[in-house]
């Protein structure tokens, strides 16, 4: 019944914000993403404030460091050795 | 000439080598030291070496996570409880995290960024854990919860509220629509 009332009148502000962030990180299954993603198209109060998480999240991951490439070359070798028996 | 690889070695180059980077970010998150990092990496790989031949091929990262967190748990369990929690060590992390530069792609707005990194560098430990995860080191809920050793649900609240602080923070500096022209953003 939820689901036929949704269909019609499509989701709410208040659903829309209550699942944002997961759908932000694709979480949510692809029934809901549609949903939130032509509610945001058209709502001005969510559609902005998705854009505010948006670029939060771009700015978070901006920050992620680079891994020294000497440290994963140590890693595979430790690997390498280990599968070949040679550590234990 | 090598020998031909056994099915261990076969399935350990398949499942686990690829994640070998994902597995040393997440192991930093969780250590916040490089050489701790380093040596928990080499415990997982042990320990999922030892587990390979039971492991049904399915979620090899969120398997993978499982292991990190028990092999976090021997670890931690060795070393005084007080240094983990040690706010001076957090600090000096938080300051060098902020220190560190980004990728080479252009940072369109300084002063967003700047206000997102004071934010997340005050979040409580617990929190800025999980936005470390997830959205510097883009794990999965399921895997970040498997790692950490809590319900999805935790991780989801913990990050969402973490996300609202920041987002709060842009607010306050009434920079809402200042992240807006940033590159990779659709016109
Ligand atoms: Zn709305």
């Amino acid at each position: 019944m939820m689901r036929m009332f949704r269909r019609r009148k499509g989701m709410s502000c208040d659903q829309v914000m209550e699942v944002l962030q997961s759908y932000l990180d694709g979480e949510t299954d692809t029934e809901t993403a549609r949903n939130v993603a032509s509610h945001l198209d058209v709502c001005d109060d969510c559609g902005p404030e998705s854009s505010v998480y948006v670029n939060i999240k771009k700015s978070l991951a901006a920050q992620r460091e680079d891994v020294d490439p000497e440290i994963l070359e140590t890693l595979r070798n430790f690997t390498d050795r280990m599968v070949r028996g040679e550590i234990d | 000439m090598s020998p031909p690889k056994s099915d261990a070695q076969v399935a350990f180059d398949k499942y686990v080598v690829p994640e070998l980077e994902v597995l040393y970010r997440t192991a930093r998150s969780l250590t916040r030291n490089t050489a701790d990092a380093e040596d928990l990496v080499q415990d997982t790989l042990l320990r999922a070496f030892r587990a390979i031949e039971r492991f049904d091929g399915r979620y090899p990262r969120a398997w993978l996570m499982t292991i990190m967190r028990n092999a976090n748990i021997n670890r931690v369990r060795k070393k005084t409880p007080d240094l983990l929690d040690d706010p001076e060590m957090t600090f000096e992390r938080s300051v060098d995290f902020a220190e560190t530069e980004g990728p080479e792609e252009t940072v369109v707005e300084p002063v967003f960024d700047s206000v997102v990194t004071a934010a997340f560098a005050t979040l409580s430990p617990d929190f800025r854990q999980v936005v470390e995860l997830v959205d510097l080191n883009a794990l999965s809920y399921q895997e970040a919860a498997d790692v950490i050793g809590v319900p999805v649900g935790t991780v989801m609240s913990r990050l969402h509220r973490a996300r609202k602080r920041i987002r709060e923070r842009i607010g306050e500096e009434g920079l809402e629509s200042s992240g807006a022209f940033r590159a990779g953003e659709p016109s």
